[in-house]
């Protein structure tokens, strides 16, 4: 079985961030990969601990910087690790798509794991766009993977807790909610290992394509409001209140 | 006094009793030695000697239990001159004319002084003995305290649950009973010319029983024929105690304690490949073996363990100890040596309690014998987490976060320095400009909101006492103190090579931490990893700062009744207990100490990732306890003074003023850091900022 997870390096939103232009300044802002991305290596790296299998993770190195997270991929059960030499920071979801399903074409898989958003993709087009390439089918919003000779059954959610049990013949792409258990720790020393030993494949990025978009203009979101926490003794906190409504003309 | 005949059946049994002793320990030493070498000791006669004149004078006992700690100096005496009298016996029995009744009246020159000083210790000795061994049997066989108990949850050998040390105890207790009753009936029926005043308690018998050439053959037989049985058992029982003990102490770690030993031992094997830590019973240090044998389940470890009060986590120092032993027991003496290749996990410490240990030490240090049983919980944490064992969310969380983010709180980098950006004085950044005192802020004191007005405080009165300092900001990462303490040793390197870097980048005569957690992996640790560094808590550059006049008490606290927790990691671990001391009495305030103080000092429950735990046991918990303690400290409130714990340690911050919360104690009693009291008195204030206007 041949399984393949296409992962997307983007910028943190654990800081603060840094506007410069009209793009996120790059230059001062880490890149993480995708939450997303993290349960659907879990979810193929379970795959092939059911079924047996090699699991390629593939990504698009954007700021040089994706080994680290190759290395952590490889640590958690990979087998293979390819990166793209894309090098575009502001390379947006349709030209990574499109990268990536050029690498992938090459790895003849069965499955293709994705995960169904980023925080830069919130809208999820890399899955879908991807299994267009590919011309594969695509299910999104998945939460557990069953794979067995050539259909893989697979839970997809829907809103309100609602969920489905799909049938799907192989090859697909899934787009990932989540993995059928939390992924797993990789202890650092494993990672370390992983790193002096492993060889990365690099892939030269092949397929322009544009989304047809452009940034008009970025900025921070404004400050709209904001929660101010009383303090003192009920009484205190009830007379200011009382006070603050008055001023704001509602009692 | 024997006869021929008795002398070759005492000299064949003598024999075989020495056979079954040195085959005993032959046994233990092979077990010990298939232990992992452990860190090199240096000066080991001395410390040996050391540990002896410990012993001897019963100095590591009397931490805890006072009374019980008394008799069992009692018993300890008592013991050692029995090992004389017995000589003694013997010589009795095989020499002829070798009496030492009457002061060795029938032998020629002999020091009659001396043999009456001696006889009159050993009677004395004697009735030390005897009440000695009955407080101890009637303390666990009919008051049954609890202290020497297991709790319901807490992972047993099968035979320790089934009563083994009971009976070990019993057949010990009734040894020395009979032992001595008979060595004194011996003696007494030797009083052929009456009573002897240096033998007061035999002459009594002897007033009653009178004299007989057959009740001394008797009397010998039970007494010294008990000795020949009860030497090899001794071996085989928990009373290994009596030999192992005094080895251990001499044995004891000598690194700081704040230093833990490696995951992997330094000394090269050749052929043998070590994995980290340990899952099996031989991947301990062969130190930890030993430690089993002098263990003696005293559960002095169990009584100061915050983990193990009312329902609290199923951790027990002192029964990981005894399961050891039953285990390496098992598999020497008994028929069990399959169960050496069960993991740790199965056959002595329970994973539950595994990760329930907040590393706070407080078992090690009250230990007598000097056992360290956290070392064997950190070294099963980090075989653990190398094989990939499923992890509580929450540590799992912080581990992730520590190894992309640097910090545990899932906070970008670049937020580390946030707070000192909103100062209204530039804060150095110490990576590109020199200062003379680097600070280490560490996590909790950078980014959680509950505590970042107390870190801006620290800079103030940094500033206003002239001190040339400045933080890392985004270069500095979390210590890895804890990292290191839940078992995550490539994370912990990871770490400090990160801080090294950083280090590198600055110019700096010393470091201040705010985080005790931090100042402990920094002093102790980071030195193996080529950190020499000069290392200080805040408490310590404060009260230098007051000494040296740099800062001046304005305003005396006298409003304020306050007691004060010594941290974990500054205090027992490092010995920070009279800084903040010496602080507080400068402030004026009235202080009054908790009952678990400085070296005793309770655990917050914090430590050892314990903070990062998604799921936590139920019941009471320590922060809970330690408030409670507080409280009942202050006693009745007078409602003149605010009371006030103080705390000098950020997680401390945050736990207590939670346990404040949880016990319904708003109100009665609040948490500070010791900052907000030296602002006060010092006459800084928080600047005033314009109130912000609702939008």
């Amino acid at each position: 079985m041949n399984i393949v997870v296409a992962i997307k390096h983007i910028p943190s939103i654990a800081d603060d961030l840094p506007v410069k232009g009209n793009n996120v300044d790059f230059d001062s802002v880490d890149f993480v990969l995708n939450e997303f991305d993290e349960q659907s290596i879990e979810q193929a790296v379970l795959v092939k601990e059911a079924v047996g299998g090699t699991v390629t993770v593939v990504g698009v190195d954007v700021i040089g910087e994706l080994d680290n997270v190759l290395h952590l991929a490889l640590a958690k059960g990979a087998d293979k690790a390819v990166k793209i030499t894309g090098d575009d920071p502001a390379a947006d979801s349709h030209q990574q798509a499109k990268w990536l399903a050029e690498a992938i074409k090459g790895l003849s898989p069965n499955i293709v794991f994705a995960g169904v958003q980023a925080s830069n993709d919130l809208d999820g087009q890399i899955g879908p766009m991807i299994a267009a390439y590919l011309d594969m089918p695509y299910i999104g919003g998945v939460s557990s993977v069953e794979v067995s000779d050539h259909t893989a059954t697979v839970n997809k959610e829907f809103a309100g807790g609602f969920g489905a049990k799909y049938s799907v013949s192989l090859p697909m792409v899934v787009g990932v909610q989540a993995a059928s258990k939390p992924p797993r720790y990789a202890p650092i020393s494993k990672v370390r290992q992983v790193a002096q030993m492993a060889t990365i494949e690099k892939v030269a990025p092949s397929g322009g394509v544009s989304s047809g978009l452009s940034f008009k203009k970025m900025a921070p979101p404004v400050v709209t409001g904001h929660a101010e926490m009383i303090g003192g003794s009920s009484k205190e906190v009830a007379a200011k209140i009382v006070e603050l409504l008055k001023s704001k003309g509602l009692a | 006094m024997l006869t021929t005949i008795e002398k070759i059946v005492f000299v064949a049994l003598a024999l075989v009793s020495a056979g079954f002793t040195v085959h005993g320990f032959k046994l233990i030493i092979d077990s010990i030695r298939k232990g992992r070498p452990a860190p090199e000791l240096k000066n080991v006669p001395a410390s040996l000697l050391n540990a002896g004149v410990k012993v001897l004078f019963q100095q590591t006992i009397f931490k805890a239990r006072k009374a019980l700690s008394a008799i069992h100096m009692g018993l300890f005496f008592g013991l050692i001159t029995y090992a004389f009298v017995n000589l003694f016996d013997v010589l009795e029995g095989l020499v002829p004319g070798f009496d030492l009744v009457y002061g060795g009246a029938h032998i020629p020159n002999a020091p009659t002084g001396l043999i009456n000083a001696f006889n009159l210790i050993a009677d004395v000795m004697s009735m030390f003995l005897l009440v000695a061994i009955t407080v101890f049997l009637i303390r666990r066989f009919i008051v049954k305290d609890k202290a020497l108990d297991y709790r319901e949850n807490i992972l047993l050998n099968p035979k320790v649950k089934a009563g083994g040390q009971q009976i070990d105890s019993l057949i010990v207790g009734a040894f020395v009973i009979m032992h001595v009753i008979a060595h004194l009936m011996s003696q007494s029926y030797r009083l052929t010319n009456g009573a002897y005043p240096f033998m007061p308690i035999a002459s009594f018998l002897n007033s009653i029983f009178g004299t007989s050439e057959t009740g001394v053959h008797v009397a010998w037989w039970i007494s010294i024929g008990w000795v020949m049985f009860i030497i090899p058992y001794l071996s085989r029982s928990k009373h290994t105690h009596f030999f192992m003990a005094p080895v251990t102490l001499g044995l004891a770690k000598q690194n700081p304690r704040g230093q833990l030993d490696p995951a992997i031992p330094l000394k090269v094997i050749e052929g043998q490949k070590f994995d980290p830590g340990a899952k099996f019973i031989h991947d301990l240090s062969w130190k930890r073996a030993l430690d089993a044998y002098a263990c003696v389940q005293c559960n002095r470890c169990q009584d100061v363990c915050p983990m193990n009060f009312a329902e609290g986590a199923p951790l027990s120092p002192s029964a990981l100890e005894v399961n050891k032993r039953y285990l390496l027991k098992e598999a020497t003496f008994g028929s069990h040596p399959d169960r050496l290749l069960l993991p740790l996990t199965e056959t002595v410490i329970s994973a539950e309690a595994v990760w329930s240990c907040t590393t706070c030490h407080a078992c090690v240090s009250i230990c007598p014998v000097g056992n360290e049983p956290m070392a064997d919980i950190v070294d099963i944490r980090r075989r653990m987490i190398v094989d990939g064992a499923e992890l509580d969310s929450g540590v799992q969380n912080a581990l992730q976060s520590l190894a992309t983010n640097g910090n545990w709180m899932s906070k970008g980098k670049r937020l580390r320095g946030r707070w000192a950006k909103e100062m209204e004085f530039p804060v150095k950044n110490a990576t590109e400009e020199p200062v003379e005192h680097l600070w280490f802020v560490g996590d909790t004191a950078s980014f959680d909101e509950r505590v970042i007005p107390n870190t801006k405080m620290v800079a103030r009165i940094f500033q206003q006492g002239g001190l040339d300092f400045g933080i890392m900001y985004q270069n500095e990462s979390n210590a890895g103190n804890d990292v290191r303490r839940v078992g995550e040793e490539g994370l912990f390197e990871q770490l400090v090579e990160q801080n090294m870097q950083a280090f590198g980048k600055a110019q700096f005569k010393q470091i201040v931490t705010t985080d005790p957690h931090s100042f402990n992996t920094l002093k102790n640790e980071y030195p193996q990893f080529g950190g020499k560094f000069e290392v200080k808590h805040y408490t310590m550059t404060l009260l230098k700062l007051f000494e040296e006049g740099k800062l001046t008490v304005k305003n005396k606290l006298s409003n304020y009744k306050v007691t004060f927790h010594d941290p974990c990691y500054l205090g027992r671990y490092n010995g920070g207990f009279t800084a903040p001391r010496k602080l507080l009495e400068m402030l004026g305030v009235e202080f009054v100490e908790m009952p678990r103080n400085c070296e005793n000092s309770f655990c917050c429950g914090a430590g050892g990732g314990q903070i990062w735990m998604g799921k936590v046991a139920p019941g009471e918990r320590p922060a809970e306890n330690r408030i409670k303690e507080a409280l009942t400290t202050f006693g009745e409130s007078t409602n003149e003074k605010t009371q006030l714990f103080i705390v000098t340690c950020p997680k401390d911050m945050v736990m207590y003023s939670d346990a404040v919360k949880t016990t319904g104690n708003e109100g009665k009693i609040e948490v500070r850091d010791i900052i907000q009291l030296v602002a006060e008195a010092v006459g800084v204030e928080e600047p005033v900022v314009a109130e912000a206007v609702a939008a």
